[in-house]
Formats: structure tokens, sequence, C-alpha cells
């Protein structure tokens, strides 16, 4: 069972504790794909899905897409679109902040400024 | 601090505490009839577009660049809900033109207890409006600053600000702490994871938006079971969202507005669903008796001989679908397509 699957199978079993409509199968619609499938990913008998299926899932389980995806072994499109476009700042940017606590990344990034009101 | 991901505002505070983050977004959605009945929760439609008023800075007068914050498009008389999402607590302040959607008063920045002018995550999920009785809000509508219906202007006379603003206060780490070790003491066996002239708009031909008070809703506010000192009222993190019509926001930003959202008694007709919240045992807070005296837009209109909204009609809800803590799911964008 790899990582995401067992991940899914978690968040969605714990939802359907309290509803119904988090069984495989009807998850498995909304996300649109087959319950087969589902249930395959779920015990890691599959490769996780596309980018597009995971965000779906993620979704549907109320979960961050970024976070899903890390765990499916996959960056998203919009972000490796980033990176090509810049691929030597960006590379610099990501090594030097690898062992960085959270609030020193959180100082280069861009923040909704506040102010007279 | 606050960043714009998505449409979406990110509040994070990592100096009080790793997991001390939430999001708020604002949804677009039906606007009920403003006809004295009582409407359980329209759907979410999608995000309103955010952008940060830094970046159009030479299209903005200079008292909406000064206040800083996003800016955000809106339909004449078009709706929406604000959208909150946490796992850890935090107390969040919401006014619109900077009176308090919870109790009616000015703008303050700190919180207040009695009464309650705040709303607490992760248990509220969702505000849709102004809380005028005890289960019962009044609609976030957008209106025109300047034409007398914006809460803003019914309490103070004056159409100053606009737009909507927020402040947002993490739970303090000891008390976090303390609570999640009560909670896997209980839990260890379970997985739980007019003046608008003077401010200078019309300078640049801007005619600002606010909100207004619409139809009448079912939504409970959640009263603070945990009290004051649980918040940690020196890490806060304000905003300012600043509301345009979608004709100037395009002049604004050069992006299309969303579309306009179909009317409530044509998503009626459609069969789709509409919402229902129950919060566990949770307690309401009381409505403000200043938010209940205020005049819907419906009301206004009417006195004013302006005549009653577009697609303003009573019709029956035909689709109620009832939401716990363990699905907040409330959107049905997809539905529509």
């Amino acid at each position: 069972m790899t990582h995401f699957g067992s991940t899914v199978r978690a968040i969605r079993e714990r939802l359907r504790r309290d509803d119904r409509r988090y069984s495989v199968r009807q998850v498995a619609a909304r996300v649109g794909i087959e319950p087969a499938y589902l249930s395959k990913i779920e015990r890691g008998e599959v490769a996780p899905p596309s980018e597009a299926t995971t965000v779906r899932i993620a979704r549907e389980l109320g979960e961050d897409p970024d976070i899903m995806l890390a765990l499916a072994g996959k960056v998203s499109a919009d972000l490796q679109a980033i990176i090509r476009r810049r691929p030597r700042l960006f590379a610099d940017l990501i090594r030097q902040l690898k062992e960085a606590p959270d609030e020193a990344v959180l100082r280069v990034v861009r923040e909704v400024r506040d102010g007279e009101w | 601090m606050i960043i714009l991901e998505n449409n979406t505002l990110k509040f994070r505070f990592p100096e009080v505490h790793e997991k001390a983050s939430c999001s708020i977004a604002f949804q677009r959605t039906l606007r009920i009839p403003d006809d004295g009945r009582d409407y359980p929760l329209p759907p979410g439609l999608g995000t309103f577009p955010l952008r940060h008023v830094d970046d159009y800075a030479s299209r903005l007068p200079d008292a909406w660049h000064a206040r800083g914050g996003v800016l955000a498009p809106m339909y004449q008389a078009e709706a929406m809900w604000i959208n909150f999402s946490s796992d850890y607590p935090f107390a969040v302040k919401v006014a619109t033109g900077k009176i308090c959607a919870i109790t009616g008063d000015p703008w303050v920045d700190h919180l207040n207890r009695e009464p309650q002018d705040y709303v607490v995550l992760p248990d509220q999920p969702w505000l849709d409006g102004y809380c005028i009785e005890k289960g019962v809000i009044r609609q976030f509508v957008a209106m025109p600053l300047g034409m007398d219906y914006t809460a803003e202007e019914q309490m103070t006379g004056k159409a100053i600000h606009g737009g909507l603003q927020l402040v947002a206060y993490p739970m303090k780490a000891k008390s976090y702490e303390k609570m999640m070790a009560e909670r896997s003491m209980v839990f260890r066996s379970a997985s739980y994871s007019a003046a608008c002239a003077s401010a200078g708009y019309s300078v640049l031909g801007l005619t600002p938006m606010g909100l207004a008070p619409g139809g009448r809703m079912k939504q409970q506010i959640y009263d603070d079971p945990k009290g004051l000192d649980a918040w940690d009222q020196r890490h806060g993190s304000r905003c300012f969202v600043s509301l345009v019509n979608t004709v100037q926001w395009m002049a604004i930003t050069g992006e299309r507005p969303p579309t306009e959202p179909p009317t409530a008694r044509d998503y009626a007709t459609r069969g789709l669903p509409w919402f229902d919240y129950y919060g566990a045992d949770a307690k309401a807070v009381d409505g403000s008796e200043k938010l209940r005296g205020l005049k819907s837009i419906a009301k206004k209109a009417e006195q004013t001989g302006q005549g009653p909204l577009p697609e303003n009609e009573t019709f029956a809800v035909p689709h109620v679908v009832t939401l716990g803590d363990r699905r907040l799911v409330r959107e049905c964008a997809g539905e529509l397509r």
C-alpha cells in the first residue's frame, strides 16, 4: 500500500463514519473514476492517479491538493511551469530554503499588505 | 501574515504555532429573495477573484492604495458568503464598511465578548450575512456606496469605507496544546485529524461597492465556548477587501469578471441543492438589535420608490441537503455547467 493510497483510504473512511456519501462507490462517482480503480488506488495496487484526478480526490475529501500531490510523488503543473520559466532562480531559492524553518520561508513570500483604515 | 493563493486569503502565524493557519475565501452565490421568509443556505458557485491592491496602485485612488489589502469584483445586487477553513482555532472579526457583521458596532481591531463580535473557527464554517436574530442572518448583497443601502450608510449616515474588513487571531499556543491534550484523553482511540467624492473616488471615476442586508437566511453564529483569554491578540492579521463593480474591475485589472450568477429561482427550478448545517451541540449567539433595525435592500427600494429588486419573487426551495461538521462542501458550480 502506498502512502498516498493509505492516506486517501484513511481520510475517506473517517468521513464515511459520519456520512454514507463517502463510500468508495459514491466518492468515485463524484471524482469521475470507476469504484474499482479507487479501490486499487487505496490499496496501492496501482500507481497514484494523474494530477487532475489527484486534485479532484483531494478536493472531494477536503484536503490540500498540493499536499496530496506531494504524497502521490507529483508536483503540480503550475508549479512546474513557474520553475521552468526561471529555473536557475527557483532552483537556487528552493535549495537555500530547504532547511529553513517555516517562519524563514514565509518571510520570502509575498504578503497581502495591511495599510491605514 | 496573510498571503494570497488561488483567490484565497491564507492567514499563517508560525510564530504562534506551526499549525496556526486558516483560509478565508469569498464565495459567489445566489441572491435569496428578500421577501421576509427564512431561506436555507444557498450553494457556493466558485470564489470571487482577488488581486493585490498594490498591483493596480496607479489605477486606484490614493485612499484605496493606502489601506492595502485586496480587490474583488461584484455585480450590483450580487450576493456572497465567506468560507472559513481551518483545523487550528481562530477568532475572526468580519465587518462591512467597518460595521461589525455580528454586533453592528463600529470597527475596533480587538475582540469583544459582551456581546461577542467575532466568529470562532473551525466551529463556524461560513458566514453569509449580518446576524440579526438568533439563528437568522440577512444575506450580504453588494450595492453601490452612496445610495444609502449599505449597512455602513444606514448605521453611520456616511459612505466612507465600503468593502469588507477582516482580522484573524489564532488561539494561544498554550491553550491549543491544552485543548489537544484534553481531546486526546477523550478520543484516545479515535482518528481526528456620500462621502465618496471627498474620499477621492470620483477623481478616477470609481464608485466603490459596499455590502447591504438582503434576504433572511437560517444560519447560526456560534458562541465562543473558549473565552477571550484563549486568543492570542498580540498576533492578529488584518485585511481590507475593496469591492468594485465588474465594469471597473475590467478597467482596473484588464481581466474579465466571472459571469453573472444564475437567479435563485432558476437554480431551484433545476432541482439543485440548498443546504442546512447543524453544528452538533454548539450554542448560537443572539442576533444584534442594531443589525435587526437595518432595512433590507427590498424595503429600502420600496421606500424610495425604486421598485422591488429584480428576480426577487418568492419560491419554494425544492431540495435541502443537511450538512454536519464532517461534510462541509457547499459548492455546486460544476452542477450548473
